[in-house]
């Protein structure tokens, strides 16, 4: 027995393994999970298949280093209910029943022909996923809309990203974020507002660890978080008040005088109506209305105002948000004119959520028509159409309704066929009991995922069984606009397909097959996204297939082909390796210039005139505020590194089981529980005017009085939620609703 | 076009793409690529480990710095992945400390393993010396082959470390990676720290826990030589002089008196004592060990007959016994010796290794059991054939159940001490004893008055486990006494109210109703049976109801949940 666990020296750099998994050989690939996009190190056995992974440490991103979901990725392709077979409901007896792929296709075109027949092409729509790869998504969006005439087509990365989106695409002229994770490293306070990466992005916090400069880190936050523990500078804002209190710390950097003016003239425009709009907001009146102390507000001024490099990062507490797109776009302003931008540890930066948010934004082909452009201008539909090969007449004059407009559709009765690949809307949705209510009117309603057991597949008419992460080949784009790419390491299990190979089955069944003959393979429609991308602000034509991405440790973009006159690294000195072991200095530094790069180093931004834009309104209450009957406030989040969304995968893996709650909790504080008589450990009903849930109390004072923290991970948390979305982005403000709490 | 299988050659082509994997020997060139670099054994996770062996009076420790562990519980899973465990085991452990007030309210994981304690429980009380501490590293390595699976160890370890592993039927547990630490590789949670918040250092032993540990390979302050690589954290590596040990071992933690823990736990920051683990108040039922349930119901019972036959030998005044009643006892005793030391048998992982369970005998309670209950099943086969050999038995089996007693006791937990385990073993031993002899209507008024005694001694012993129920304010923490008393009202109540009704009906209303002949004779073996039952019941409750220390652990997670 001891036997089992003696290690043997490894092959390949990685030390020691235990015998019965030592590697015949190791690829790489990077993780599917969130958006930091680490580089992992797989190890396989003789047949090519995964036996183990470590995280690799000559990845630029994660320096050896990986999360706990990380280190797990292979576990969920082994999970008991994968789906082997597409799977039917029978209408005699309702169940979900297995059947081969030829009736499965038979039934998927019927029956959304038909619907199209009755109430025209836009009568189907699908909700796609920022989990998949980028040829997949890019598949799926040229199939849906130009293939089948969908109309409208949305992602999930309206839940997470589509505030980011929005917010940079109107500053800065195109969908960018500026920064490379180096920028953690670089900075010389580090402004996190609604993020907690202790959490959220471990392999993005280990970076703000790495940094030398004794940073200020401030945590803009209602709860005392992973993160805000860390901090030296916690600032509890009232939930939804980061508007006011943006505005505020601008108004006080004004008076303050540390504005950029000579940048502000030379690079921005719109400032003095900013400046004018500030005026209201005194500081006083910050204090009042986000419950900040006037000293910590000054203080916080006095660090964006003194230090050299300040960059400002947001996560989720920000997109999600009634004013989402406002607020980020305050966080925007504060760098544009305090000059915290295109330099060394500064930005305004969108930390993503999932591991192809990116790649979704780019070639989605939701909101913006595929690589960026826009559907309704006609020379746009040209060009891409020129490219693809396609009639011009098949891509739409406008762009898709957002997710909440998609179901109000349903609810209309105009969409009646739906298909949702890689999500989980009967989980996630905000005030979830809609979409339970919404599938009764559904005819026809398709989902592909992994497991027939999610909730969203359990109320289908037609299962596809898809391939996972580690079963096909694709590219990611990170955080910080790396391409990186996802191996095939492991054989699907049963018929399951990859979400190419389904896309292209279906393009095939549904008689549209011939218009991608070019989209034979993922690396050949990433040529043919390459050539999308050319003109775009996220040129990477001068990557030149999947193996230049692998030798160069991933490639952001921009990365144009123009190598005669860019100094483009050369392909037999890997910059990766010496930016992991700092083998010498000029390595180092030339593996620095390549291999982390940030935006807007010149000022010139993607704009018309090249400069970038100041947005502003006025800030607006919360919809549901709390009141007598519903007095408490619901956060919700993120509530462990071990769970991911809605569990679909992580809950597989006994090790994450181990390291995440595995009931439902509800943060509550100390004074809250002692008024309601509620110890930690007791049950909780918590309910809004949507809906109930149970929970088991965790009394802490991490949550402030008068509010109440759920992790999202549960499926019974958006039953509570309210839905109220951002005028610009359609993003939902997960973050905000009212509920009154009682012990059970 | 809808598809049929003629035109859709397609299918049969992505169903057998999906299915083709890039064989090692295409990807060879890429391998021969990645050999080259020194991955995961480069000088980065050098500077986390000693650069040479311990001295006399030394050993290797964890240190993990409180302020650099953010949570993201990396070290649990790189752990399980690289040293190959199997699905659901897991040797790294991590918990939440929650306190602080309403101004500076506090949170701070907690990561763990093995502590390699000084003093090790697991080991002295491992019945078969399947631990060894190694003389050297001072790792306390736990040797699977010797393991027999009696578990014991997992009861004896105040920080829940050792993990049975019933696919083995064997304990395992954290060894420090030593085979790695060999070869000047870091640990497995060491590598996988992305913020470097877990080291080995080297300790001296026997110091007082304030003692500062010694990092012969730590970065001098402020260190930024041209060697260091990129991944050398800012934050976790302070100066010495920044790393602060927390005054004891860590708040919330069981005491570190007992086995005298070598992990280190440093922070900056203040760390209040009056900090909680996260899961303070959770309840948890601990599993029954229903061979051992048994087993300590059937030896007290055959105990308990050996007494009753012995004085009947020395008070014949008392009781006057036939030779048939006497080897009739003693063959109750017999019978249920042997099948409750059968049960034990089936409470090993690994029953064929168990003949070397007296290897322990110096150190291990369990060891010493075996070697009395050994050799008291002989003498209690020549008693039932010798009955005046009946007082050997019976004082071997006293001895006997003394170190069963011991071996609860020894855990040092309190619902297992003295004052509750002795009674309770000695006292079902009269109950059962006496109950069979009612039943084989031997001295019936006699043993009925035993009887009642014991019923009514016991349960009172046995009801003092509430007591903290009426001391304690409703919002006290729950202290491990507490905790006892919570489960056998909350989850175990049930229960509970089975063993006191079954008691009291079988030890003293059915005896009454017997002797007054309003029910007939038979009514005896009821008594018999019932008092068994109530026993067992007991048992399974003292096992279930127990305190189980451990590290600090996570809200609301019921994975571990026995």
């Amino acid at each position: 027995m001891t036997a089992e666990l003696v290690q043997h020296p490894a092959e390949f750099g990685l030390g020691r393994v235990p015998a019965r998994l030592t590697p015949a050989a190791t690829t790489t690939s990077v993780c599917g999970f969130c958006s930091t996009g680490c580089g992992l190190k797989i190890h396989l056995n003789e047949a090519g298949e995964a036996i183990n992974l470590t995280a690799d440490g000559e990845y630029p991103v994660n320096l050896g280093m990986a999360c706990p979901k990380g280190w797990e990725a292979l576990t969920p392709l082994a999970a008991t209910d994968r789906l082997t077979t597409p799977l039917l409901r029978n209408p005699s007896n309702g169940l979900l029943e297995p059947v081969n792929w030829l009736t499965a296709m038979g039934a998927f075109v019927r029956n959304f022909k038909g619907i199209q027949e009755q109430h025209g092409p836009a009568g189907i729509s699908a909700l796609s996923t920022g989990q998949i790869v980028t040829e997949e998504m890019a598949l799926l969006g040229a199939l849906a809309k130009f293939g089948m005439g969908m109309r409208h087509l949305d992602s999930n990365t309206r839940q997470c990203m589509a505030t980011s989106h929005t917010a940079y695409k109107q500053s800065f002229g195109f969908d960018a974020p500026p920064f490379t994770y180096t920028d953690f490293e670089e900075s010389d306070a580090l402004i996190f507002i609604g993020a907690n990466p202790c959490i959220a992005h471990p392999i993005m916090w280990q970076r703000v660890m790495m940094n030398r400069r004794s940073p200020e880190i401030v945590v803009i936050d209602p709860r005392r978080t992973e993160t805000a523990m860390a901090a030296t500078l916690h600032v509890a804002l009232r939930p939804k008040s980061d508007l006011v209190l943006l505005y505020g710390l601008a108004q006080l950097l004004i008076q303050r005088g540390a504005l950029k003016r000579d940048y502000i003239a030379a690079h921005t425009q719109g400032f003095a109506e900013f400046e004018q709009f500030l005026a209201e907001f005194t500081v006083e009146r910050t204090a009042q209305e986000t419950g900040v102390a006037i000293e910590t507000l000054e203080q916080l001024a006095g660090i964006i105002a003194d230090r050299e490099r300040v960059s400002f990062w947001w996560t989720m507490g920000v997109n999600q948000s009634h004013e989402a797109t406002r607020t980020a776009q305050a966080i925007i302003n504060l760098a544009l004119m305090t000059g915290n931008i295109g330099r060394p540890g500064t930005g305004a930066n969108s930390i993503t959520g999932q591991c192809n948010a990116m790649g979704s934004r780019l070639f989605g082909n939701a909101g913006s028509l595929l690589g960026g452009y826009d559907f309704a201008s006609a020379s746009d539909r040209e060009h891409v159409a020129r490219i693809l090969d396609i009639d011009v007449a098949k891509i739409p004059d406008g762009p898709s309704l957002a997710y909440d407009q998609i179901l109000d559709a349903v609810d209309r009765g105009e969409i009646r066929g739906l298909w949702i690949i890689a999500t989980n809307t009967a989980h996630s949705w905000i005030n979830q009991g809609t979409f339970a209510r919404l599938r009764a009117k559904l005819d026809f309603l398709v989902v592909q995922d992994m497991y027939a057991t999610t909730e969203t597949a359990k109320m289908a008419d037609l299962v596809l069984p898809a391939a996972g992460w580690g079963e096909k080949e694709g590219v990611f784009i990170n955080s910080e606009r790396r391409f990186g790419v996802a191996k095939k390491v492991a054989r699907a299990p049963g018929q399951a397909l990859s979400d190419f190979a389904i896309f292209q089955l279906i393009a095939d069944s549904w008689g549209c097959g011939a218009m991608f003959r070019a989209w034979r393979s993922p690396e050949a429609v990433f040529q043919l996204l390459k050539r999308l991308s050319r003109d775009r602000p996220c040129n990477f034509s001068g990557i030149r297939n999947y193996a230049h991405i692998d030798d160069f440790g991933g490639i952001q973009w921009p990365y144009p082909d123009l190598s005669a006159d860019l100094a483009v690294p050369d392909p037999a000195m890997p910059a990766k390796a010496s930016s992991a072991n700092g083998s010498g200095a000029d390595a180092a530094s030339e593996s620095t210039s390549d291999t982390h790069r940030r935006l807007f180093a010149d000022g010139q931004f993607f704009t018309p005139n090249g400069r970038a834009r100041f947005y502003f309104d006025p800030p607006r209450a919360m919809p549901e505020l709390p009141d007598a009957a519903y007095p408490f406030l619901l956060l919700t989040g993120r509530g462990s590194s071990a769970q991911w969304h809605t569990g679909s995968r992580t809950n597989k893996s006994a090790v994450l089981r181990k390291l995440a709650p595995t009931e439902l909790y509800a943060e509550l504080n100390p004074a809250d529980a002692t008024r309601l008589g509620v110890r930690s450990g007791d049950r909780l009903r918590i309910a809004s005017r949507r809906g109930q849930a149970d929970a088991i109390a965790f009394v802490t004072a991490i949550v402030q009085p008068g509010q109440i923290f759920l992790p999202m991970h549960f499926a019974a948390v958006n039953q509570l939620t309210y839905p109220a979305f951002d005028p610009h982005s359609r993003q939902p403000s997960y973050k905000a609703a009212a509920v009154q709490v009682q012990a059970v | 076009m809808v598809a049929s299988s003629e035109n859709f050659p397609l299918l049969r082509d992505l169903l057998a793409d999906q299915q083709r994997l890039q064989t090692p020997a295409a990807r060879a060139a890429e391998a021969f690529e990645q050999s080259r670099t020194t991955g995961r054994t480069s000088a980065v996770f050098a500077a986390l480990i000693p650069l040479s062996a311990p001295g006399p009076g030394e050993q290797y420790a964890f240190e993990v710095a409180l302020d650099a562990c953010s949570g993201c519980k990396a070290c649990v899973s790189a752990c399980h992945s690289l040293n190959g465990l199997d699905d659901t085991e897991t040797w790294r452990d991590v918990g939440l400390l929650v306190g602080g007030d309403e101004r500076h309210p506090i949170q701070q994981t907690i990561t763990t393993a093995c502590h390699h304690c000084a003093d090790p429980a697991c080991l002295n009380g491992c019945p078969v010396l399947a631990y060894e501490k190694d003389p050297v590293t001072g790792i306390v390595r736990h040797l699977d082959d010797q393991c027999i699976g009696c578990q014991y160890c997992v009861l004896k370890c105040p920080y829940d470390v050792p993990k049975y592993n019933s696919r083995l039927g064997i304990v395992r547990k954290c060894d420090m990676c030593q085979s790695r630490l060999a070869e000047g590789e870091a640990p497995a949670c060491v590598q996988a720290c992305p913020t470097h918040a877990i080291r080995i250092v080297t300790i001296t032993t026997g110091a007082p826990l304030d003692a500062h540990p010694r990092m012969k390979s730590a970065p001098q302050p402020g260190h930024r030589g041209a060697d260091v690589s990129s991944l050398q954290m800012a934050e976790s590596f302070p100066s010495e002089a920044g790393r602060t040990r927390l005054s004891g071992f860590l708040a919330a933690a069981p005491d570190p008196a007992y086995t005298e823990p070598t992990t280190r736990y440093v922070s900056r920051r203040p760390i209040p004592p009056s900090l909680i683990a996260a899961d303070a108040s959770e309840l948890r039922v601990q599993p029954a060990h229903w061979p051992l349930v048994v087993m300590l119901t059937l030896l007290p019972l055959a105990v308990g007959c050996q007494l009753i036959a012995t004085s009947a030998s020395f008070l014949p005044s008392w009781m006057v016994a036939s030779a048939r009643d006497l080897t009739a006892l003693i063959g109750v005793s017999l019978i249920a010796g042997g099948l409750g030391l059968a049960a034990s048998v089936f409470h090993l992982g690994q029953p064929l290794r168990a003949w070397r369970i007296f290897l322990g005998w110096r150190t291990s309670w369990l060891s010493r059991e075996a070697m009395v209950f050994g050799p008291w099943i002989v003498i209690t086969a020549l008693a039932w054939l010798r009955p005046q050999l009946a007082p050997v038995a019976a004082g071997v089996g006293v001895l006997g159940l003394f170190c069963s007693v011991m071996i609860y006791v020894d855990t040092r937990r309190v619902a297992w001490r003295f004052s509750q385990t002795a009674p309770r073993f000695f006292l079902a031993a009269l109950n059962t004893g006496a109950s069979a002899s009612f039943a084989l209507g031997f001295a019936p008024l006699h043993t009925a008055l035993l009887l009642a005694f014991g019923t009514l001694a016991k349960l009172a012993c046995e009801a003092r486990v509430f007591r903290p129920l009426d001391e304690a304010e409703d919002d006290a923490p729950l202290t491990p006494a507490l905790s006892t008393a919570r489960i056998l009202c909350g989850p175990l109540r049930g229960w509970a109210g089975m063993r006191v009704a079954v008691g009291l009906v079988a030890g003293l209303l059915v005896p009454a109703l017997v002797l007054t002949a309003t029910i007939p004779q038979g009514g005896a073996i009821v008594v018999f049976v019932g008092v068994l039952l109530a026993e067992l019941t007991e048992r399974a409750l003292f096992f279930r109801s127990v305190d189980a220390p451990k590290m600090p652990g996570l809200p609301a997670n019921l994975s571990r949940r026995s």
